[in-house]
This record gives structure tokens, sequence and C-alpha cells, in this order.
């Protein structure tokens, strides 16, 4: 439980800290250290599979695929003159939203807790997304596609 | 002691609301990606939260899975659109992108 709550807290403050960061790299490996502290999250919920997809795609492709981002824009002109003042007030703005949602949310969401409906159902993982979810994994794939697709038009062939 | 689930709640609503205070005051491409990166690992996290309390997780985490992929492709598209519009006008600026005609 207290490990459950700590890896929130982690969750949380490595997301502000991602938001906040003035280096944008610095944003990028923020974001990673999200991926991972919600990889571990998925673990402790029971969640495995979910778990090693966050920690391989999210943690890794997609930091992978900011930083390189980030090696292609690293140049003074790209930067963009964001407000600080801004960054600077948000952790008085994640206060507040703490505050409000500790008065307001938890009720709601205890609420929202006695309408849940439990499920009977026992299929594993491999059952859902082969038997009961074929027809959406077309899609999926179709995605894949336009993904690498997309990566390829980033780095486009040189004309002769 | 609050229960798990509301806490749980509490937390990712935090997460979210980082998420969305960095898309709204950030002018930068990357850093608006990254804050949509965080709002959706809020989602996620809600997501494989109300699988377990509805003892749903394999369907949570199939519905993860596909989610991840999505994700994936949204990011590799916005990036791409990004690296291309920063060879185009030289910034990364979300503003920059009105310049672009078609």
């Amino acid at each position: 439980m207290t490990y459950h709550n700590l890896l929130f807290i982690l969750v949380v403050l490595s997301a502000v800290a991602a938001v906040m960061a003035r280096d944008l790299l610095l944003n990028a490996l923020m974001l990673a250290l999200v991926s991972v502290g919600t990889a571990l999250l998925l673990f402790d919920f029971q969640a495995p599979w979910a778990g090693v997809f966050e920690l391989s795609v999210c943690a890794g492709l997609i930091t992978v695929l900011f930083v390189s981002a980030v090696s292609l824009i690293r140049r003074e002109d790209g930067k963009v003159e964001d407000s600080r003042a801004r960054f600077r007030a948000m952790p008085l703005v994640m206060g507040i939203a703490a505050i409000a949602l500790w008065l307001y949310g938890i009720p709601f969401f205890e609420a929202l807790e006695n309408w849940s409906r439990f499920s009977d159902r026992t299929a594993s993982l491999g059952t859902i997304i082969w038997d009961t979810r074929r027809f959406d994994l077309v899609g999926q794939v179709s995605m894949l596609a336009a993904g690498v697709l997309v990566i390829r038009s980033i780095f486009p062939r040189r004309k002769k | 002691m609050t229960a798990s689930f509301s806490l749980d709640w509490f937390f990712i609503s935090l997460i979210f609301v980082a998420g969305l205070y960095g898309m709204m005051v950030s002018r930068s491409l990357l850093r608006q990606f990254i804050s949509l990166e965080i709002m959706s690992k809020a989602s996620l996290l809600g997501l494989i939260s109300a699988g377990a309390k509805t003892g749903n997780l394999a369907l949570a985490q199939t519905f993860i899975i596909t989610m991840i992929v999505i994700e994936v492709v949204v990011v590799a598209a916005g990036l791409a659109l990004l690296v291309k519009n920063y060879r185009l006008t030289g910034s990364i600026d979300v503003w920059s992108l009105n310049k672009l005609k078609g």
C-alpha cells in the first residue's frame, strides 16, 4: 500500500518536472521517468503484460523518438521563448488542484466506487486478444503500418 | 484512511492536471507532446485502476496495449510534423503551424 502510493507520488512529481524543466532533453528524460513509474504501478496492479509494453514501448521507444527529435532541433533559433512565470506558477496550481480534489474529488470517487459492477469473467489475456477482440486487431495493425510510414517520412530518401 | 481506489484516482487526476496545465501554458510543440503523453499516462492508470476494481484486469490490459500502440503512432506522427515544420520555418512554436498552406 505504501509502496503503491509512493509510486503514485513519484509519477506525479516526475510529471510536474517533465512539464516544468527548461531544457527540452530534460523534459524528455523526465517523461521516461513517468513511464517507468507507470510501468511499476502496472506491475503493482498485477498487470504484467501492460507493464512490459509500457516499459519497452513508452519508456524505451517513445523516449528515443523524443530524444532524436530534440537532437534534430537543437539549435538556438529553434527554441521557443515560453513565459517562465507560468511554469514557475505550476507548483501553486498543482497545490490548489490537490486541495480542490481532496475536498471535492474524493467524495465523488468514493461514490463512483459504489457504482462499480464486478465482472465474473475469468478469461485470460490471450483469449480476450485473439478470440473476443479479433476484429480491432486489424485496426491496430494498420495503425502500426501508418506509424512505420510516418517514421519513414521523417527521414526521406534524398533525390539525386 | 481513505480507500485505495479514491486515493488512486486522486493521484491520477493530479497527473492529468499536470499534463493539461503543460498543454495550456507551453507554446513549444515538443512540450505539448510531452504534456499529451502525461495526460495519456493518467488515462492509462485510470483504466487499470478501474479494471482492478471491477475484477476485469485482462480486458483492461488489452485496452492498455491498444492504447500504447496508438500512442506511439500519434507521437511518431506528431514528431514527424514537428521536424518537417522546423525544417520549413526554423521554429517549433505551435503558432508557426498556421503558416502551413495545405
